[in-house]
């Protein structure tokens, strides 16, 4: 019977055709693992809805010690985050979270990550209302250009991505390695480690399976062992000689995986179990009581304009007179022209700056309460999506507002609340 | 008006000759055999991939107590009703075996073509769970036993039994250990946290994150002994589905 | 009746040369598939990167949205032609049909059943562990990514559409299958395309869940039960066999004696 398949499968194959053929399925297969384009577009954070990029996570100090790295080359992502006290009822708290990189792949490996001074492979718990401080060293490992976000996970609140900025890694990644030494001193390159023999141990295991299976369906075939089985002769279909071999195959399969197993435990002595468990007691930036305080006393936002006007009433409790700066919130920066005089360094597609207006520029002097309007207007604020705060379910804005004094200080206010929004243009608060 | 092609009533022959009859039974063997296998393959691959895909995606989800509980349970479906099929139908004892490979195949070809090939991670954070020696031992055991009660039984007990075992020599390395910034993780965890995966935050893992009490730190035997008991119970339940699909019942067309 | 006559006289045709079973318009199929189904992850592979991270960025419109927007109404048109093909063209005098046009049909509904097979594969282990991979990777930023536009929108219709041919080839061709409808047949073809109504409770689930993309979450759970489905090719594969041996009763011995 096998010699008559065996016939009849020559007869079908030619050497040459399946020859045409393996070298087409290789070539195909080969050609879906070529190097990918590189990204043109952001993360997907535009989808996001208003709400949950203003009044989760407000991201600030974001910054980038490099843009351009070659392969093997490491750099940093630092920044602070602000954890709104009017944290959203649809999003869980940020009590399990996660310090995360929104990148396209693992084209930057993440060797370390920390919040505040502690070491975060792993994740933790944030508190909301307070302010906390992060660093990431980043490893380049694939050349091309990459858009680089830092990012938070919060569980049962999914991935709220901060700003991203376009990282270019030169060189080749044939060339990266990822070194770790090992607790026993010896040093491993992970980038590779295990994966030959990992190869080696499932793709013999395979073969043995196709083996197995191919001995049998080539004793008699589907349709003549179906026929056996009909005609009531299924207990003559397995011989004595035949349940032998599967004995010994079986007792051969158990002693290879006894022997795997005592060989696994001798070569590596000292395993442990996966490490796990949630980081607590993360302290958060010791910042100096708020010499400001900036109160909500209504807001707009005028949806053919792109401009959020929001009214404050400002008390300055401290020493020096302050003016309004900054406005931040969702990544965002917008900027008030006469406290930045010069363009800071930030993603061009997220700093507005000239996109901050206020109402009284003169100083807040000390022990001075004020009200103000505050204009927030650039085209970024709809580029990003942010509009779609008009049709939120909870329309309210949020995020950080900067006063500077004099000397160079600096104090962040978080401000937020609702807004009701205005359809028709030149429409005022 | 017939578009059958031989004139007259459907009498007469359909074989030519002998040798026509058994060219045919032959080739049409082997385009059975690939459409049952691709059709175990999908089916299979779709039903582990959606209830212990995780475990088996990731090296940092392949823990000593929820992947050897869940990946040997959630396997056995198909291994019991594949078995089914072919032992009934063809007394074949190759049915746990033809499951094991063919999803091994599925997730193989992905994880090298896709999880390599286009997202870029490291086969050694990707590989699939091995469970082909599983398969040998179901197949065997139906085969000595000739029933699937034992098979349940005794089956069961070592697929759940040899799940560890088995993916233990390629597992091991990947957990010795390394202190990173004064904090201990092993390979596995470390493969993980280094291979950034946008939208995977580590809490996502499903994994052994210390219990109240164990008996020593013997997490592993009190999995698999679990998962044995469970697959017990799956494989009596799914031999009974695998044989109802193969059920050969005509419906009438108004009833439908 | 046209048409009928037409398809006779291609029948007979084929009868000329009396070949009882070729494969090879199985094979073809698949070959171009196949072929078809890498150029597709190709162009994944270069567009997923480049213009498939933001579904608000005009790329994305172009490169991803325009693809689905082409092949939807292409696959509509090939399921009914192809149903309809097979329905106009069925023999309308199914029980006059002769034992050897009877086999030859059977073994190509063999034929039809690779091909559905094949399909089953690239849709439910290729496509959709791929689908894992892209989600895993990135941020699901809507319902249409570019692994579900040739997941879900791609695939998934593919194999249903074969799926339906193997079916519509069976009920329209051969008697045991198109005086009643088999059980196992209406199975393996219904519950893979229930996965597809089932795509509706996933994407609902994902507008309204904050869920990060965790394979085994229980909203997976639908694609699964009608997955388990596909199993009825057992049964089909029965039914077929049954009536193959039937027809060869007369080599009964020598079967036996293999």
């Amino acid at each position: 019977m096998m010699n008559k398949l065996l016939a009849t499968l020559a007869g079908c194959v030619r050497p040459g055709a399946l020859r045409a053929l393996a070298f087409g399925l290789a070539a195909a297969i080969a050609a879906t693992t070529l190097p990918a384009a590189t990204p043109a577009s952001a993360h997907g954070e535009r989808s996001q809805q208003a709400f949950l990029r203003m009044r989760t996570l407000n991201w600030y100090d974001v910054k980038w010690s490099k843009t351009e790295v070659n392969v093997n080359e490491e750099m940093v992502l630092s920044g602070k985050v602000h954890v709104f006290s009017g944290w959203p009822q649809a999003v869980a708290k940020p009590d399990v979270a996660f310090l995360n990189v929104g990148e396209p792949g693992p084209v930057l490996i993440r060797k370390g990550a920390y919040v505040g001074d502690v070491p975060a492979p792993r994740s933790f718990s944030l508190q909301v209302g307070k302010d906390y401080e992060y660093k990431l060293v980043l490893k380049a490992r694939r050349q091309g250009r990459f858009h680089v976000h830092v990012q938070m996970n919060v569980e049962g609140g999914g991935p709220i991505v901060g700003p991203g900025e376009w990282i270019t890694i030169k060189g080749d990644m044939a060339n990266f390695t990822n070194p770790v030494t090992l607790l026993d001193g010896s040093t491993i390159d992970l980038e590779t480690y295990g994966i030959t023999w990992t190869y080696i141990y499932h793709f013999a295991w395979m073969a043995a399976a196709a083996v197995w299976i191919l001995y049998w369906f080539m004793t008699k075939g589907l349709i003549v062992r179906y026929w056996w089985v009909k005609a009531g002769k299924a207990n003559e279909l397995i011989t004595v000689r035949e349940k032998r071999i599967g004995g010994l195959w079986l007792a051969a399969t158990l002693l290879a995986v006894l022997f795997g197993y005592a060989w696994a435990n001798s070569a590596f002595p000292r395993t442990l179990p996966m490490q796990a468990g949630l980081l607590k007691g993360i302290d958060p930036i010791a910042l100096p009581a708020a010499t400001v305080t900036a109160q909500f006393k209504g807001g707009s936002y005028t949806v053919p304009g792109r401009e959020l006007s929001v009214k404050l009433r400002i008390t300055n409790s401290g020493t020096e007179p302050v003016k309004i700066g900054e406005f931040t919130t969702a990544g965002l920066r917008f900027l008030n022209p006469s406290v930045f005089t010069t363009r800071p360094q930030f993603p061009e597609y997220l700093l507005a700056d000239r996109g901050l207006a206020v109402s009284d520029e003169t100083p807040i002097a000390p022990g001075e309460t004020r009200d103000v309007t505050i204009i927030v207007q650039d085209a970024r604020f709809d580029i990003e999506r942010l509009s779609d705060l008009a049709y939120d379910t909870d329309s309210q804005f949020g995020g950080l507002l900067f006063f500077f004094s004099p000397s160079g200080n600096r104090v962040g206010v978080e401000i937020g609340g609702p807004v009701i929004p205005r359809f028709a243009a030149g429409a005022t608060l | 008006m017939s578009i059958s092609t031989e004139a007259g009533a459907p009498a007469g022959k359909a074989w030519k000759s002998k040798e026509e009859f058994l060219g045919c039974v032959m080739l049409t063997d082997w385009i059975l055999l690939v459409v049952l296998f691709a059709v175990v393959l999908g089916s299979f691959h779709i039903h582990y991939m959606l209830l212990a895909g995780d475990w088996d995606f990731w090296i940092d989800f392949k823990d000593r107590r929820m992947w050897p509980t869940v990946a040997p349970i959630v396997a056995m479906c198909f291994a019991a009703a594949v078995q089914s099929f072919l032992w009934q139908k063809f007394r074949l004892p190759i049915g746990a075996t033809v499951a094991c490979l063919a999803l091994l195949t599925g997730e193989w070809i992905n994880r090298y073509d896709n999880f390599w090939g286009w997202t870029f991670f490291p086969i050694n954070l990707v590989f699939p769970s091995a469970l082909i020696p599983m398969g040998f031992w179901l197949d065997v055991v139906l085969m000595m036993s000739g029933s699937w009660l034992v098979t349940a039984l005794v089956g069961s007990m070592g697929w759940g039994l040899l799940f560890y075992p088995i993916n233990w020599p390629v597992l091991a390395q990947y957990h010795q250990s390394a202190e990173i910034d004064g904090v201990l993780l092993t390979l596995a965890d470390l493969i993980g946290f280094n291979y950034v995966r946008t939208g995977t935050p580590e809490y996502i893992r499903m994994v052994e994150r210390g219990t109240l009490r164990t008996f020593g730190k013997d997490v592993v035997p009190v999995a698999a002994f679990f998962s044995s008991f469970i697959s017990m119970l799956i494989y009596f339940l799914w031999w009974k589905i695998g044989t109802w699909f193969t059920n050969t019942k005509y419906i009438e067309v108004d009833d439908i | 009746m046209s048409l009928t006559t037409e398809k006779a006289a291609g029948s007979v045709r084929a009868a000329e040369s009396d070949t009882i079973v070729n494969y090879w318009p199985a094979y073809w199929t698949m070959i171009c598939l196949f072929v078809f189904y890498v150029t597709i992850r190709i162009y994944e592979q270069y567009f997923g990167w480049k213009a498939g991270l933001d579904s608000f960025a005009p790329e994305f419109q172009t490169y991803w949205l325009n693809l689905m927007w082409t092949e939807l109404p292409l696959e509509f048109i090939a399921f009914c032609g192809i149903g309809g093909y097979l329905w106009k063209t069925r023999d309308r005098n199914i029980d006059a049909v002769t034992p050897r046009e009877e086999m030859r049909r059977l073994l190509t509904l063999i034929g039809w059943l690779a091909i559905y097979a094949f399909t089953v594969y690239w849709g439910a282990s290729y496509f959709t562990e791929q689908d894992g991979t892209w989600h895993q990777t990135v941020i699901r930023d809507t319902d249409f990514t570019p692994s579900h536009i040739l997941e879900f929108y791609l695939s998934y219709p593919i194999y249903i559409i074969a799926g339906w041919g193997a079916f519509m080839y069976a009920r329209t061709r051969i008697p045991q299958f198109a005086n009643k409808i088999s059980l196992p047949f209406l199975l393996f073809f219904a519950g893979p395309f229930m996965i597809f109504p089932n795509i509706g409770l996933n994407e609902w689930g994902h507008t309204f869940w904050f869920m990060e993309e965790l394979f085994t979450a229980p909203l997976h759970w639908g694609f699964v039960f009608f997955g388990w489905f596909a199993l009825a090719v057992f049964g089909t594969a029965c039914q077929v066999l049954d009536r193959v041996i039937e027809l060869s009763k007369e080599y009964e011995k020598d079967a036996l004696s293999l």
